[in-house]
């Protein structure tokens, strides 16, 4: 099918799943994997990265016209560094105890090419409301990965889900998995597991194809 | 092409031993290793006996699986699986559930061999990768020791062993800290006899001393291995103790204790020298034992854990690459072996 | 002065910023491909760690205690524009050492290591000397594991890897084997 007129739709599926920005673009791996040893620190990473992108990229598309070309890219990153800093001191004033989880690694959101990725290529080209469209995607897919890489290593290393016991009093923890190097394992595990089923996708339409073609 | 699978190994001439093959290599270890695995079983009981076989079910279990069908068959009967399996459990302690053990194997073949595209091309030792991963995971349950039960309750398993999977049981036994434990925690040395017959805790395989350096010996002869990894291992490891003995003889170990304790005669006979995972020169192999004799030491000594060959040997097999590719004479493109880069 | 052997091991091995705290990622699995692209990359970010600590430090001392709101947004700009004004003096001065890491050090100026050291460094509440230390850790520890991956790459790169593992999630599960044969080094000299 050829691409016709951009699609509100299609721009808000696009990040959730074709165009994922973990799965399948592998980008803004730096906070994701310091930050997802359980479900509610990835929540909220991903909460807080939700807010940033969306705001910048709001931001981006209706000032676009007034940033000059040479100095585009600082200018992103001073948009999104103000966003970045808003997150921090309100993460620090709600919700104390998940700020002193996450850190150092909040004011990193800045440095997570996703964000800078999508006002570049996305935000500072397009009108404003496909621009807020594309970041909700983005947005939403990067949530939801950050959500299952969390999920997966809180209930192997903990046993549990949102902190809610899972198999009893005698589990074995995986005390790996909320180290470092489960965090590396996890999301290679979990990009072989999704590339597995893209390919399975792939063999499945291909084969339907096969078919209509036969029956015609 | 780099030619790594074993058995491609160029040769020195003349040629007249027979071609090295992966089932005759693979043989000869599971000979070498007989003593001290019977050894392990007859002190620690038959539990040890059940954990060797689960760990050896998980590493044949998942070469089966991810193998195509038609080299099943072949690739089984070389007996590569079915070693990694048994390195994997002479190095671990004999009380561990037998799910971990399995677990383990699993843990070897998958992320030690299968990703890399199988045997001859992993870059890391896959007994290794899987027990690093265990002692990661399950950092309690593999470093609880198990007192020797000797032959009088030879059939007393202990309850932690069959806990369910997933699940985790109390060890009931007696439980008593290795020889490197002792010294590491409680400044307290173990006699050095106790030591050469194997006769402390620790893990299934790794405590009888003179069995491993027997096996060892074999391998040398047979030509399995290159003896200048062990040497340079314990040698090192030798040194540096003896420096520290020579410095403070009341805090630091001499270097006879160092050598016969922990893992590092397993590690250094049957571990470090596997040919897929050491470099290809000799000079890179003198510059790879030593790496591994220091940085055994660093951890011991310096480091958070008693023992350190496991993660030694790691770290010097990341550095295989880099090794190789400054000892090596480039002749014909790089990653060929140099004619005289053989025994000699 | 145990003190800085500790902070520069730390930075080094223990706490190494690519396998313990997942920072750099985005060079560490783009560039670490070929052995001699990683080492210059690496030699080009212990270059900007240095000036970031230096800079880091002077804006903490001079600047922000007055506005520490603007951290963030200020560490940025100065270390951006300090890491461009040098490549420009590089340029001029040293054309070799320029070919050599020149064309890195726009990337890395972006690169979470880089802004990461600077808000560790703030968080511990080093000085100078501590400061550059640490720097002088992690540079040279984001070298080491960038430097090992690569030798590491190109070895599979011939090998009859499973296709559907080619690429990231290959890197990933090495990186997480690398990061475990790190964890070896825990505790190092905590005791002594």
């Amino acid at each position: 099918m050829p691409k016709s007129q951009p699609d509100a739709y299609q721009e808000f599926i696009k990040g959730l799943w074709r165009e994922n920005p973990v799965f399948a673009q592998v980008l803004g791996m730096c906070p994701m994997l310091a930050v997802t040893n359980s479900a509610v620190n990835g929540l909220a990473m991903g909460a807080a990265t939700f807010f940033v992108l969306v705001a910048s990229s709001l931001l981006v598309a209706t000032l676009k016209q007034w940033i000059p070309r040479q100095v585009r890219i600082s200018s992103y990153i001073i948009i999104i560094a103000t966003f970045v800093t808003v997150t921090d001191y309100t993460l620090q004033a709600l919700v104390p105890a998940i700020h002193k989880e996450l850190g150092a690694f909040i004011p990193l959101i800045v440095a997570n090419c996703l964000i800078l990725g999508r006002q570049e290529a996305f935000a500072s080209r397009q009108p404003v409301g496909l621009a807020l469209v594309d970041a909700l995607g983005m947005a939403t897919g990067f949530l939801f990965a950050l959500l299952a890489l969390g999920s997966v290593r809180e209930i192997l290393g903990e046993g549990a889900l949102f902190g809610v016991d899972l198999f009893g009093p005698n589990f074995e923890p995986w005390v790996i998995m909320v180290l470092p190097p489960g965090g590396f394992l996890t999301l290679g595990l979990l990009l072989l597991f999704f590339s597995w089923l893209a390919e399975r996708r792939q063999k499945l339409a291909e084969r339907l194809a096969e078919m209509e073609v036969e029956g015609s | 092409m780099k030619h790594r699978d074993p058995k491609l190994l160029v040769q020195p001439g003349p040629l007249l031993k027979q071609p090295l093959t992966t089932s005759m290599a693979m043989r000869d270890v599971l000979i070498a290793l007989a003593p001290a695995t019977l050894a392990g079983i007859w002190m620690f009981g038959l539990g040890a006996l059940l954990v060797l076989l689960a760990s050896i079910a998980g590493a044949m279990l998942t070469e089966w699986t991810f193998l195509p069908e038609d080299k099943r068959r072949d690739q089984l009967a070389n007996g590569s699986a079915l070693v990694t399996g048994l390195l994997l459990g002479l190095t671990l302690p004999p009380a561990l559930p037998l799910w971990m053990a399995f677990l383990g194997g699993t843990v070897s073949i998958g992320l030690g061999k299968i990703i890399w595209g199988g045997l001859g091309y992993n870059l890391f030792n896959p007994a290794l990768v899987g027990r690093a991963f265990l002692l990661a995971a399950f950092p309690v349950a593999m470093t609880t020791w198990s007192a020797q039960t000797g032959s009088t309750d030879f059939f007393q398993v202990a309850a932690s062993n069959l806990a369910a999977p997933l699940m985790h049981l109390d060890y009931d036994g007696v439980t008593s800290a290795t020889p490197l434990g002792l010294m590491k925690f409680q400044q307290q040395s173990t006699a050095l006899w106790d030591l050469v017959i194997g006769k402390t805790s620790g893990c299934i395989g790794e405590t009888s001393g003179l069995l491993l350096i027997l096996g060892g010996l074999y391998l040398a002869f047979r030509r399995d291995l290159d003896w200048r990894i062990p040497v340079s291992i314990l040698i090192t490891v030798a040194a540096f103790a003896s420096l520290l003995f020579l410095i403070d003889p009341d805090r630091y170990p001499g270097p006879l204790f160092s050598v016969f304790s922990g893992g590092l005669l397993i590690g250094a006979f049957y571990m470090a020298s596997d040919p897929v995972t050491s470099p290809l020169t000799p000079k890179g192999a003198w510059i790879f034992g030593i790496g591994i004799g220091l940085l055994v030491m660093l951890i011991r000594v310096f480091g958070g854990f008693p023992e350190g060959v496991m993660y030694a040997i790691l770290l010097m097999n990341a550095a295989t690459p880099l090794i190789d590719r400054y000892t090596q004479p480039r002749v014909f493109g790089k990653g060929l072996k140099s004619p005289q880069g053989g025994h000699q | 002065m145990n003190e800085l052997v500790w902070i520069f091991i730390s930075a080094l091995l223990v706490n190494n910023f690519v396998l313990a705290y997942f920072l750099g990622l985005c060079p560490f699995l783009g560039v670490s491909g070929r052995l001699e692209t990683a080492l210059r990359l690496g030699l080009a970010t212990l270059f900007v760690m240095l000036i970031t600590a230096l800079c880091s430090w002077l804006l903490n001392t001079y600047v922000l205690i007055y506005a520490p709101y603007l951290r963030l947004i200020s560490f940025i700009v100065v270390i951006a524009s300090t890491v461009q004004f040098i490549e420009m003096v590089i340029k001029r001065v040293s054309p070799g050492l320029f070919r050599a890491l020149g064309i890195f050090l726009p990337l890395i100026t972006t690169n979470c290591a880089i802004l990461g050291l600077a808000i560790f460094a703030t968080n511990k509440g080093y000085g100078l000397v501590e400061g550059m230390t640490y720097a002088l850790g992690a540079g040279l520890g984001f070298t080491l594991a960038l430097v090992l991956m690569a030798g590491l790459r190109e070895e599979t790169q011939i090998a009859p890897v499973p296709r559907l593992l080619r690429g990231t999630a290959l890197n990933l599960i090495i990186a997480g084997i690398l990061s475990m044969a790190f964890m070896g080094f825990a505790g190092l000299f905590s005791a002594a």
